[in-house]
Formats: C-alpha cells, sequence, structure tokens
C-alpha cells in the first residue's frame, strides 16, 4: 500500500510554522496540511510573496507536499468563531479570503485548498444560505481552476454541508465543475454517514482531492488519536490504496497541540502499521463472494454520477460538458437542447466505467444535475422526444436519478418496442421497480430477441419457477421448429429446473 | 461500388428492399420526412413519424448494415392543411438530433400563400440550426415552381451551397446550375428521370454538385435505380471514379455539411446478438 500522510499545522499551534516543517519532515511525514492562520503565514500581514516564496522553497527543501486549509477560528473575526462564512451577510470577506488562499495555493504548488460551508447563522433562512453558499463556491471554483489547484470542499458536522450526501448537492448545484472536489475527513464518516467508512471512501473516491484522518466515535464529533475511536483503520486505508487516491492522508488533531510532536510521532507510527496490514486485500474479496442475493449491490453496478463525471474527464469536448452542467445548474429547462447534442460533443467512446459509453455518461450526467424536483419530469421528456439513442441514455440514468419507483412506464414503453438497444436497457437495475408479470414478460422477449441475458440485472436472483414455466415453453416451440433456445437462456433454464425441482 | 442514397422514403419499403439494396452497394441512406399518401389529420401523427425516422427506421436499416439518415420539416402539401400547422413548431425539436442531417423537404407544391409561410419559416430554421436543406419541387408547373423556389431561397440568405433543388429534370436543370444550390435527380422507372437520361445530363452538366437518387417511397419507384444509374454511367464511358463521385462523395459532401453525418462505422455489420427483423422472431 502507498499511502503519502500528513499532518496539520493546526496541531501544532504552539509552533512556529518553521519549527513544525522541520519536526514533521524529520519524523517521516510526507506533507504538510497548512492552516492559514495569524501565526502561520499570515495572509493579511506584510510581505506575503516574499513568505510565500521562502516557504515554498523550504518545503522542496524538506520533501514536504502541501494542501491549504482554510479553517482558522479567529483569522478574520477575533470575536466569533469561524465568522464571516460565505453564509453570512459579510461574505465577501470570506471569499476574498479563499480567493488569497487559492493564489497562495498556486504559489506554494499545493495539492488542493480545502474549505467548508460554515455553520449556518440563525437570521440567514436555509434557501437563502444555500444561494449564498453556491454563488461562493461557483466564483472560488473558477478561481481555483484558473490557478490550477483543485478546491477540495469538506463535509464538517454541525456544520450547513455537514455529510456526503449535502457534498453531492452542492456537486450538482455547481454543474459538477472539475475543479470542484472533495476533502473527506475520516473521522467524520464514522461520526455521521450511514454507510461503513470504507464504503464512503470507495463511493468517494472519484472527487477526493485531500483527506483528513483521525479517529471518532459514532456521533460525537470530537478529533481522537487514533486507537481512542471506533474506526477500524485498515479496511480504510486498504480503500484508499484501492481507489487509487493518491493525494495526501492528512493527521487532523487540533487539540492535541500541547504534546504534538509526540502525538505526530504516535500518529506516523499507528498509520504505517495499519496500512502495512496486506491481509485486506483477501478479507474484501472473501467478503464479496459471500454476499447473499439481494444484499446491497457491490459498488460499480450503478455508478454514481460523481463517477461517471470523474471518467468523462479523459474525453477531449473542449470544455463543453463542463459549460454545459453549469447551464443546467442555473436553468433546468436548458437540458432540452443540452441532452441531444451530447453525443456529437463528447464522442461515443466507451469509457473507464465498464458498460459506459461517453454519450450516455454525458446524458446520464446531465440528468443528474437537475435538481429532485425537475429530475421525474425532464427524463419523461426528454425520453418521450428523444431518439433512440436518447431514449436509452435516459433508461441507463433512470437507477442513479432521485426518482424512487416513478418512471417505470418509460421501461414499459421502451419493452413495447422492437429495438433491442431499448429493451436491453430496461432491464437494468432500474427493472426492480418492474412488477413481477412485467419483468418476466421482458425476459422472455430478450430471449425471442436474441438479447443477451447478461443485460437483465439481478436475473439469478429474481428468477423463479414461473420464468422457468415460460422458458420451457418457448424451448418447447423452438424444438418443434428444430431450433434451439440460445445458449444463456437454455443454462437459466437447466439450472432453474434443478433449484425449483420442475 | 459504393452508394449512398440521398432521398428515400424507406419507411414505405420492406425488408426485402434493404437486403437488395445493401447487396447493391448502398452502404448509407438519407429520409426524409414527407407526405404519407393518406394525409394526417394532426400533429400528433406528425410526432409519431418523425419519431420513426429517428429511432425504429434507424433500427430497422442498422439490421442490413445501411446507416440511416433523415431531414425533418412539415412538407408543402400538408402545409395546406389547417389541422397540421401546429407541425411547424415541433420541427425545431428534431432539428437537434444527431441523425436529422438537413431541413426538408421544403418548397412548393401547389404554390399557394400558407405554402410560402411554411417553407420561409423553415428555410430561416435551416439558418438557426445551421443545417442543409433540401428543396422539392412541384410535379405541377414545374418550371415557374423551381423558379420561385431559387428567389425563395436567395432571400432567405441561407448559403445556396447548403441547398438542394431536388427532382430536377431536362427542362428545369438549367434554372439551378449557375445557382450554386446542388442539384437533385430521382431516377424513377416511368416518370422524373430514368438511368440513360441522367446519364446524358451528366455528360452535359458534369459531375459537380449532382446528386442522384431513387426518391422511393410507397409509389411505384425503385431503389436500385442509383445502381443502375451508376452501371449506365460506366456502360456510357464514366469512370469509376465518376460513379463514386456522384454516388458517395457528393452526398457525403452536401449532408456532411451538417456536422453530423457520421459515416465511422457504414462498413461494419449492425448486428445486435440476433435481431427481431432478420428471423422473423418477434
Amino acid at each position: 500500500m502507498n499511502l503519502r500522510f500528513g499532518y496539520g499545522t493546526n496541531g501544532f499551534a504552539n509552533h512556529r510554522l518553521s519549527d513544525t516543517l522541520a519536526v514533521l519532515a524529520d519524523l517521516g511525514y510526507d506533507g504538510v496540511a497548512l492552516t492559514l492562520d495569524h501565526h502561520h503565514l499570515d495572509p493579511y500581514a506584510p510581505g506575503l510573496a516574499r513568505r510565500v516564496s521562502g516557504l515554498a522553497t523550504r518545503l522542496i527543501e524538506l520533501g514536504l507536499s502541501v494542501v491549504v486549509e482554510t479553517g482558522a477560528r479567529y483569522l478574520l473575526d477575533p470575536r466569533r468563531k469561524h465568522a464571516p462564512t460565505l453564509l453570512h451577510d459579510e461574505r465577501e470577506v470570506r471569499l476574498d479570503f479563499l480567493l488569497r488562499a487559492v493564489s497562495i495555493a498556486s504559489d506554494l504548488g499545493a495539492e488542493a485548498v480545502s474549505c467548508w460551508s460554515g455553520v449556518r447563522p440563525p437570521s440567514v433562512d436555509p434557501q437563502l444560505a444555500w444561494d449564498r453558499l453556491v454563488d461562493g463556491c461557483a466564483r472560488l471554483t473558477e478561481a481555483a481552476s484558473k490557478a490550477g489547484v483543485p478546491v477540495g470542499f469538506e463535509p464538517e458536522p454541525g456544520m450547513f454541508v455537514q455529510d456526503l450526501a449535502g457534498w453531492r448537492a452542492l456537486h450538482r448545484a455547481l454543474g459538477m465543475p472539475r475543479a470542484f472536489g472533495l476533502t473527506l475527513d475520516i473521522g467524520h464518516c464514522r461520526c455521521l454517514e450511514p454507510e461503513p467508512v470504507a464504503d464512503c471512501v470507495t463511493a468517494a473516491a472519484p472527487w477526493l482531492v485531500n483527506v483528513q484522518i483521525e479517529d471518532m466515535r459514532r456521533g460525537v464529533h470530537e478529533h481522537l488519536e487514533f486507537g481512542e475511536g471506533e474506526i477500524d483503520f485498515p479496511p480504510v486505508l486498504r480503500a484508499l490504496a484501492d481507489a487509487g487516491y493518491r493525494g495526501l492522508v492528512g493527521v487532523e488533531l487540533p487539540r492535541h497541540s500541547h504534546a504534538a510532536p509526540e502525538v505526530a510521532r504516535r500518529s506516523l507510527t499507528f498509520l504505517r502499521a495499519a496500512a502495512g496490514q496486506s491481509g485486506g486485500a483477501d478479507r474484501t474479496a472473501a467478503t464479496a463472494g459471500q454476499r447473499a442475493p439481494g444484499q446491497r449491490r457491490p459498488a460499480g453496478a450503478v455508478p454514481a454520477p460523481e463517477a461517471l463525471r470523474a471518467a468523462l474527464a479523459t474525453v477531449d469536448d473542449g470544455g463543453w460538458l463542463d459549460e454545459a452542467l453549469r447551464r443546467v445548474a442555473a436553468d433546468p429547462s436548458v437540458i432540452s437542447r443540452l441532452f441531444p447534442a451530447a453525443a456529437r460533443r463528447c464522442g461515443r467512446a466507451e469509457l473507464g466505467v465498464p458498460g459506459w459509453t461517453a454519450d450516455e455518461a454525458a446524458r446520464a450526467v446531465l440528468l443528474a444535475t437537475l435538481p429532485a424536483d425537475r429530475a421525474a419530469v425532464q427524463a419523461r421528456a426528454l425520453y418521450r422526444h428523444g431518439d433512440a439513442a436518447e431514449k436509452r441514455a435516459v433508461l441507463r440514468a433512470l437507477p442513479l436519478l432521485p426518482l424512487g419507483a416513478s418512471a417505470v412506464e418509460l421501461l414499459h414503453d421502451a419493452i413495447r418496442t422492437n429495438d433491442t438497444r431499448l429493451v436491453a436497457a430496461a432491464l437494468g437495475p432500474y427493472a426492480a421497480h418492474l412488477d413481477p408479470a412485467a419483468w418476466r414478460q421482458a425476459v422472455v422477449k430478450c430471449v425471442f430477441m436474441g438479447i443477451p441475458l447478461t443485460c437483465v440485472d439481478d436475473l439469478d436472483h429474481r428468477a423463479d419457477s414461473e420464468l422457468a414455466a415460460m422458458l420451457a415453453g418457448i424451448a418447447d416451440e423452438r424444438h418443434a421448429a428444430g431450433r434451439e433456445l440460445p445458449a444463456d437462456a437454455a443454462a437459466l433454464l437447466a439450472r432453474l429446473k434443478a433449484e425449483k425441482g420442475i | 461500388m459504393r452508394i449512398f442514397d440521398p432521398h428515400v422514403h424507406m419507411t414505405s419499403r420492406t425488408t426485402d428492399d434493404y437486403e437488395a439494396m445493401a447487396a447493391a452497394g448502398v452502404r448509407a441512406v438519407v429520409e426524409p420526412s414527407f407526405w404519407l399518401g393518406q394525409p394526417r389529420t394532426s400533429p400528433g401523427s406528425f410526432a409519431d413519424y418523425f419519431d420513426a425516422l429517428i429511432g425504429w427506421e434507424p433500427f430497422r436499416a442498422g439490421q442490413f448494415g445501411i446507416r440511416h439518415f433523415a431531414t425533418i420539416a412539415l412538407n408543402p402539401k400538408e402545409a395546406n392543411d389547417p389541422r397540421c400547422r401546429e407541425v411547424l413548431e415541433l420541427v425545431p425539436r428534431y432539428l437537434d438530433k444527431d441523425a436529422v442531417v438537413a431541413v426538408g423537404e421544403i418548397g412548393y407544391d401547389s404554390m399557394t400563400p400558407l405554402e410560402d409561410l411554411a417553407f420561409a419559416a423553415q428555410l430561416a430554421l435551416a439558418v438557426e440550426y445551421d443545417l442543409p436543406a433540401l428543396v422539392h419541387t412541384p410535379h405541377r408547373d414545374k418550371v415557374r415552381g423551381t423558379q420561385r423556389s431559387l428567389d425563395v431561397v436567395k432571400e432567405s440568405g441561407i448559403d445556396p451551397g447548403r441547398v438542394v433543388i431536388d427532382h430536377l429534370n431536362e427542362v428545369t436543370v438549367e434554372l439551378v446550375r449557375d445557382t450554386g444550390c446542388w442539384l437533385g435527380f430521382s431516377i424513377y422507372p416511368d416518370t422524373k428521370m430514368s438511368p440513360p437520361r441522367m446519364v446524358e445530363l451528366l455528360r452535359r452538366h458534369g459531375t459537380e454538385r449532382m446528386l442522384v437518387n431513387s426518391a422511393a417511397d410507397w409509389g411505384r419507384s425503385d431503389p436500385l435505380l442509383t445502381r443502375r444509374t451508376g452501371e449506365a454511367m460506366l456502360a456510357a464511358g464514366f469512370s469509376d471514379d465518376d460513379v463514386d463521385r456522384v454516388l458517395w462523395r457528393n452526398p457525403v459532401e452536401f449532408y456532411g455539411a451538417s456536422g453530423r453525418l457520421d459515416l465511422s462505422d457504414a462498413d461494419a455489420p449492425a448486428d445486435f446478438a440476433g435481431n427481431s427483423i432478420k428471423r422473423g422472431g418477434a
């Protein structure tokens, strides 16, 4: 496992920055998460350019990578912690600070600039807070994109955006720009995410630009030294490595400054040991093999829109998709003209995500960018007025969208056609919403049309004795005509006969 | 001989035709939206027809390795029916589609004021959507209809190099030859043009901007007359390269101006692990 560990300077509050760097480099850390603060590279004090340049040289000498953090408590307002945020009336002060942080990060060659939403002030209603956050993040992301430094937006328990679901909503509202990534705090996942920590890492992997790590307990937002909380770290580190994450994994212990050098030493020893437990891979494989039918799907069966967006980064569309997503986020109605153009603009090449081509992935992320209350109406309209490829793209995107079972009539329409592309696409994961009779008819239609049964999601689990009887009927007819069932259907029938005792 | 039929109404043809066309060298077709013989009575019929032109028909063509493109418009004949006028509002949505490579067929049938309106409005759509235009010339009063069509094209401001004036013959060819527009010729068993007459026109006017189509539909027509014209050209001393220019490179150039003519897999077999049509299964 080849992870790179760092340590946050907010855990060295009683040290000079130059001393902090020397201690961390001596201990063997690969990098540092630099929280800009009044005593650590104050962005408002004189001589900033000279100090930034000196620090950049020093980091190179010590062989340390860097990410820039913006969570200082009393940098902007000596009386109110973290104020003002992007949600306050004085939000321009925060934005100015974040833009300075982007410039500094760019000059330092930093891997990311990290930030959070802040707590919503009681005087600001949620809709206004959201609008302000989206606007601020959009301006920050634009600057970060120009500077070539990704934004790592961090969900923080207790803040306005506090979990991965909130990050996803913000990401979509922004139009999924490439420069807007995720800072994931491993402890926060244990604190409040519904999924196991390692699963959070896997799901978030395409957008990770920065990782913070420490121990934590369920429901208690307190950054703990390793071993004092409830997190099982080897699977988490394995998930980071398996996801190909190459950024820093930075220890975040801001309340341990009193014993910083010793805590930093213990932390690195712990992380290296946890990362060295290479048995994790075998355990993962064994667990996956034992997954019972009907359990949560293995990750990857339905890729997250974020994963598709990340895979589309390899497509040279001259920035068309970025712009299209931004426009759809600002005005959902423009999707009606952008959706048909996506194949011409993004091409139809296969992507790194198995089973997805650029055109279908681009159309899926366009749909996923719609606000939840517009997704159903637009999906229906785009299907109704789409050519066959657009219809197929809508069908494939359905399980990625917040629709529940409300779009199941689109599957019925597709299954009525004799277009193999549409029938096949209708039998993906969203077909879980088809009633058993319709689903069986559709599977048998696949057999009739020569569509490989591999396109039928969850077939092994869902195939029942009634389907077996229908397949046996076709087998009889085919036999009478001197023909045979396709091999995949014959194998399914044989298995069902054996299992169901027919 | 590779053949691109730039005007053929495949909706009204059988799979036997597709099979024979593929065997004759037809690898790509453009199906212009037009009249269906039986007049339609509501815009909904048009929507379903347009949907078929960008949905089912390309799938059907694909079974035989033929790439299928379409042109979309309210045709001049039905532009006169007030029940169908709302179709003009449906058309733009289809002009965004990948396989829609021109606005058409537009033009004149009886040269009425309603036809004037639909013709001009749809030429404006061609400009707005950056698409070529396919202009049908009338069967009755053809010379004046052709002249008037050219006037409307000129007034619209569209680049004449992005317009084809179709169904030309010995009488109307001279009107169009020097306008910068492309010249379309429909080869029919009895009416319009025949292969020998077409060869004579090619000899007289050259192969530049000349498009040869079968315009086959539900009337007496033959989708293989493109091939027969190519054979007649060879018999008359034209080279293989001349034939390739007229039957392939010219239509590719004309519709290629749409930026949407994706012929990348025109030679690959379009088979999806068996299919319902060739096997008659479904």
